[in-house]
């Protein structure tokens, strides 16, 4: 028998605060990290140098060990799906958090490609003369897996919130597979070729250091994606993510998308502009 | 746009730019056919994130071109093309797709003989022309797609 007062149907989600450390520790730990690479840099102190480098990479470990609560009991029911359960879930909503993280990458880059067409206006000829032409068979391939790793990560945001574990985690480790393939191809392949073969360096003129510094950039920027896919793999294979609770794996895709529409405007500007004089 | 739309926009400006870039023009009938152009008639499907993508795809793939600087206008062309293509979609997607046919025609008719040493007429032609095989071929894609697509209510994320 019905009320006449039914409650309404939307499920009001209390808000939840944590009250954490782990913000502060990171930005300390960043500082003294930061620090620590520039006394390396600089051939001074190498011991406090390594030692302090090393003591943000503990700070993550930690922080992640702990963000991702019950490992060892997790670890042991590895491969049993535990379906709409969450363990150490994202409490708060972090689309902001991504929002902040794209903005300010958005700074970075912006400032970086600010810095090329500075250079490039006050260039006579673009690219410089005695620039080689780059071939761009690499960078093709490049933008190839980028495509692909973006039309994949959605397939599984997609299959997730239909409910399809086994989909979901397929499409998540392939994506993470492709992704991996971008560094190794730009650091293992056509860096080595055009620094070693001396095709192209950052002391050849303007094009080879704004070449290296901005790609250099953006590949970092790639291995990092990797590293929070292959994150978002560990805790989707501990069965973490829900229809409902994907939060992370949303966060990770945005900034893996932000990285490949990075890569578009790079690709335009260094490999088919390096075809262009001007 | 809501963030997790940011997906399908860079896609969308990706299917463009790579597509234009990336991958050398399909050749038909004598006629070159621009891949992202194809990706048009799919903004009936995916809205407003499709339409910025494919935008902003053609401002990268103009970059890379770099033709001259009044070409780097054709991106606000194809945006209104693209927009009626989305108010149209519910009434007559093809309806939309001919008028973005002649909108983005008639701006390369008039970009074509200034930028190359084309006549008007020649440019008119082959612009009509290769836009219409262009998004008559993505119309088809449209179609399949709409009709093999699953229903997309999913429940959303909470988190």
């Amino acid at each position: 028998m019905g009320t006449a007062a039914e409650p309404s149907h939307e499920v009001e989600i209390p808000e939840y605060y944590e009250h954490s450390f782990w913000p502060v520790l990171i930005a300390a730990a960043t500082g003294v990290a930061m620090t620590g690479i520039f006394l390396l840099l600089k051939g001074l102190v190498l011991y406090a140098g390594i030692l302090m480098t090393l003591s943000f990479v503990a700070v993550i470990a930690i922080f992640l060990y702990s963000d991702t609560k019950n490992w060892s009991a997790a670890l042991s029911k590895f491969g049993r799906i535990p379906r709409d359960t969450v363990i150490g879930g994202f409490p708060v909503d972090i689309s902001l958090t991504i929002q902040i993280i794209i903005m300010t990458e958005l700074l970075l880059f912006g400032g970086a490609f600010a810095m090329y067409f500075a250079i490039r206006l006050r260039m006579g000829v673009w690219p410089p003369l005695g620039t080689p032409i780059l071939s761009d068979t690499i960078a093709r391939v490049q933008t190839l897996i980028l495509i692909s790793s973006s039309i994949l990560v959605e397939w599984a945001i997609y299959k997730l919130k239909q409910g399809n574990q086994k989909a979901f985690r397929a499409g998540l480790i392939g994506t993470t597979i492709l992704g991996a393939m971008f560094p190794i191809l730009q650091f293992g392949f056509e860096w080595p070729h055009l620094l070693l073969e001396n095709i192209l360096t950052p002391s050849t003129n303007f094009f080879g250091a704004t070449f290296f510094l901005l790609t250099g950039i953006h590949g970092v920027h790639v291995v990092v994606g990797v590293l929070a896919f292959t994150y978002t793999d560990i805790r989707a294979l501990m069965g973490q993510y829900s229809p409902k609770n994907h939060g992370f794996v949303e966060a990770t895709s945005t900034y893996w998308h932000f990285v490949h529409i990075i890569w578009l405007f790079l690709f335009a500007l260094m490999w088919q502009g390096s075809r262009l004089l001007i | 746009m809501k963030l997790e739309d940011f997906g399908t926009f860079v896609i969308f400006t990706a299917v463009y730019a790579a597509g234009s870039l990336g991958l050398p023009k399909l050749h038909l009938l004598a006629y070159q056919l621009t891949v992202g152009e194809m990706a048009a008639p799919f903004v009936a499907i995916f809205g407003m994130p499709a339409v910025f993508g494919l935008t902003l795809g053609q401002f990268i793939a103009n970059l890379g071109f770099e033709v001259a600087p009044v070409a780097m206008l054709s991106p606000a062309v194809s945006f209104v093309g693209l927009v009626i293509i989305y108010y149209l979609r519910k009434t007559s997607a093809i309806g939309g797709c001919i008028v973005y046919i002649l909108l983005t025609s008639l701006w390369i008719t008039f970009l074509l003989p200034q930028i190359s040493n084309v006549s008007t007429s020649y440019a008119a032609e082959s612009a009509f022309l290769e836009q219409t095989l262009a998004v008559m071929i993505g119309y088809v894609g449209y179609l399949i797609a709409k009709r093999t697509m699953a229903n997309p209510n999913v429940p959303s994320k909470s988190h």
